[in-house]
């Protein structure tokens, strides 16, 4: 089971009453006060206690059947730590995940392996449970997913239109810029005069030299005074940040005319007129009383007087202990920081101002979790589950299984509450499971000391590729195809990454035979291994439905309109079937 | 993942095969002798007859991990002078925008194609940098000069 979150502690006590023989439980995380409300093996005490571990723990009350727990704390993509042949042992793998990265790999893994997956995830009352059949049912990357939409940056920083410009501005841009250490702002003497060097070859105007390093250097005197370790209390950090972000910074935007041709002009803040009210309502009121009224859209004052503390805490926290300060939707001095400037550069731009909590949501991408549905989202799993294994008594169980297991949804829909719909083939188009892959164990001896040139030779002789191929090495590292042969008389230990546990994928340069992808492990028993596998032609689409889509003709007129038109959809969306196959081809669930 | 590996073989494939005349693109070669794919550097040549001509420009393509659901950043050098370009060098092109016209069928080929279309007809509704923004709308002289020493900067090999 990967994952001992929402889904995860409701699956493993089905799992464990229903009993299962032996269950490893994989997490990385550790127990967190906002996971107490629905992850209900958890209690106040296990705060900061590895989930796994945890876990595992706490179904030992009830483990009347005596399932074996084996808890594992750690990140499921690490290699060395859950290696091909710890994956070997299991006869079913359950994703209780909750984000896309290692499900693909979890995914990966059990096309590798053959292993039979369930996938499943919630978001608020939509859930879904998948059973995955390697290579006889759609793969977790047959259907392509939705990944959050990023804003492009002159919306960001010139045109902001909606609450969540303003707050990716907020958070990514002036947070990151004044506070954190990965601020790209924060560059050496040597690199700032090194890059002066460059424009003063280009160009012998000294006054549009400095225009253009401006916008480096634009955070350059906030962040002196926050780096600066003079009192908090002398400091005008606050005044300086307010006339620079809400004024000056405004009011040159306003001198570019042709931004507000058909836009609504921002109207620049006049700190001079609030400073009265400022010092009224703090005489009156701590910024305290405010921060904690979550829910309330605070005024425009408020605002100011909340980012006045935010900005007097963080720039305290610096002067004193920390050396730099990320954001994080849980550190609430940062999140103050946040919501205030977001909502007064909101004003300024004529935007509609947010609450605390729905800032909170949007800057730290929030999906909301409901524990109902987590609970029957697992009591499916396991369901399914169950009914499998009472069918593997054949040897072809995955065809069997596939005709009588379901993809089932939850939703709030009337009429919708749970539905289901019978598996599909694999896409022909899955990046993942349309071509072949296997395990290839290298001896100790062969991985030390062969070169590329003789494993590339190996290839070509064991799966019949005629013509050259190519050869990538992990996410993006070409180390061989036909114009690059730097490599090829290297041993393979001498290209960095080439290790066990890492992936190769093998390309056919003629497109005569499908792609090949080989998960590299060692066999320290013995010769290499590589594995047996019959490589198809590759499957090129007659109608040219898919050279359509993929690589259009040349001479297509592309638009070079560059209007800064924006629609955006909710930030995060990582489910996409539920909605799809919600639809009129539901029926019964079948258990 | 997998989708962005294989597409951008594909692309270095299509562009060994056929590529637009001067211009030049390939993956950035690490210390190890290995190619990162998700990284290009390329040149676009200004096409004659315009102010640009006569000079290659560099620029450096970024492949996010999602691409290509996701559009490339392209990028000149820091301070390249041109109205959409932004001081950093990244250029703002409604094709390289999610949001806008961005769509993965577009080829490393169209994009290249597309910033050089640029240089020599900015946008003057999105300006991305206040110096060729102003020169290029209120003084067309100044405007040309500087184009034209850059384009020295830049200058073909003769």
């Amino acid at each position: 089971m990967v994952g001992a979150g929402g889904i995860g502690c409701e699956l493993l006590k089905n799992l464990v009453l229903s009993h299962v023989g032996e269950i490893h439980i994989v997490d990385l995380d550790s127990i967190t006060l906002s996971n107490l409300n629905r992850q209900f093996l958890f209690r106040q005490k296990d705060i900061d206690k590895s989930k796994s571990l945890t876990v595992a723990e706490a179904v030992e009350a009830f483990n009347y059947l005596n399932v074996k727990l084996v808890p594992h704390h750690g990140n499921i993509m690490d290699s060395d730590l859950f290696p091909v042949s710890w994956w070997s042992e299991f006869s079913y793998v359950f994703n209780a995940l909750d984000n896309l990265e290692a499900r693909r790999y979890v995914n990966q893994i059990c096309l590798y392996l053959k292993k039979p997956l369930m996938e499943s995830g919630t978001t608020g009352y939509d859930g879904q449970v998948q059973p995955i059949y390697p290579y006889v049912s759609e793969c977790f990357d047959c259907q392509p997913k939705a990944t959050p939409k990023s804003f492009p940056v002159c919306t960001i920083r010139s045109t902001p239109s909606q609450p969540v410009h303003c707050i990716t501005w907020a958070k990514e841009f002036l947070f990151a810029q004044i506070f954190d250490e990965t601020s790209t702002n924060d560059q050496s003497e040597a690199d700032r005069a090194n890059q002066r060097r460059k424009l003063e070859s280009e160009t012998e105007d000294k006054a549009e030299i400095e225009n253009m390093l401006r916008e480096n250097d634009e955070f350059n005197e906030l962040r002196n005074i926050v780096k600066s370790k003079t009192s908090t209390k002398d400091s005008n950090f606050f005044e300086v940040l307010v006339n620079k972000i809400f004024s000056t910074d405004i009011e040159r935007l306003l001198r570019i005319d042709s931004l507000w041709k058909s836009r609504r002009k921002p109207t620049p803040l006049r700190i001079e007129s609030y400073t009265k009210a400022l010092k009224e309502l703090s005489a009156e009121r701590s910024a305290k009383d405010i921060v904690v009224d979550e829910t309330r859209v605070w005024s425009v004052l408020e605002n100011l007087f909340v980012l006045q503390a935010a900005s007097s805490a963080l720039h305290e926290r610096l002067a004193s202990s920390e050396s730099f300060i990320s954001f994080d939707k849980d550190d609430d001095d940062t999140l103050n920081f946040v919501v205030a400037s977001a909502n007064i550069r909101a004003f300024i731009f004529g935007i509609e101002l947010k609450s605390k909590f729905d800032i909170k949501q949007i800057a730290g991408n929030i999906i909301p979790a409901i524990a109902t549905t987590n609970a029957i989202i697992a009591g499916f799993s396991c369901l399914a589950y169950l009914n499998y294994f009472n069918q593997i008594t054949s040897s072809d169980s995955f065809h069997k299984a596939f005709s009588s297991s379901s993809t089932i949804f939850t939703s709030i829909r009337p009429n919708k509450y749970i539905t289901s719909a019978a598996l599909i083939e694999p896409s022909k188009k899955c990046p993942s499971c349309s071509h072949a892959r296997g395990i290839l164990r290298f001896s100790p001896e062969d991985l030390n000391n062969m070169t590329l040139e003789g494993l590339i030779q190996l290839i070509r002789d064991h799966y019949g590729f005629d013509d050259d191929i190519s050869v990538i090495l992990g996410k993006s590292k070409l180390i061989y195809d036909y114009d690059l042969e730097d490599n090829l008389q290297k041993k393979l230990t001498e290209i960095n990454g080439f290790k066990a546990g890492e992936t190769l994928l093998i390309q056919d340069e003629s497109d005569a035979l499908e792609n090949l992808e080989l998960y590299i492990d060692t066999n320290t028993s013995g010769k290499t291994l590589f594995p047996t596998l019959k490589l198809k032609e590759k499957q090129m689409d007659n109608d040219g439905e898919n050279k359509d889509e993929d690589m259009p003709e040349q001479g297509e007129v592309i638009s070079l309109d560059d209007d800064e038109v924006v629609e955006l959809d909710e930030p995060v969306e990582t489910r996409k079937r539920g909605k799809e196959s919600l639809d009129g081809s539901s029926k019964k669930a079948k258990l | 993942m997998s989708l962005c590996r294989t597409r951008l073989q594909e692309e270095r494939k299509q562009w060994r095969k056929d590529h637009p005349f001067g211009f030049y693109a390939k993956p950035v070669k690490a210390a190890d002798g290995s190619l990162d794919l998700t990284q290009w550097t390329a040149g676009i040549p200004g096409r004659s007859n315009t102010l640009w001509q006569g000079a290659t420009y560099p620029v450096t393509i970024y492949f996010p991990e999602e691409y290509p659901s996701k559009p490339p950043r392209v990028k000149f050098p820091a301070g390249f002078y041109h109205p959409n370009i932004y001081p950093s060098g990244t250029v703002c092109l409604s094709i390289l925008n999610e949001s806008q016209d961005w769509r993965p069928a577009i080829t490393l080929k169209q994009i290249v194609i597309g910033i050089q279309e640029l240089l020599d007809s900015p946008n003057p509704n999105s300006p991305a940098q206040e110096p060729a923004w102003k020169a290029y709308s209120k003084d067309k002289a100044a405007y040309e000069k500087k184009v034209r020493e850059q384009a020295k900067k830049y200058a073909n090999a003769m």
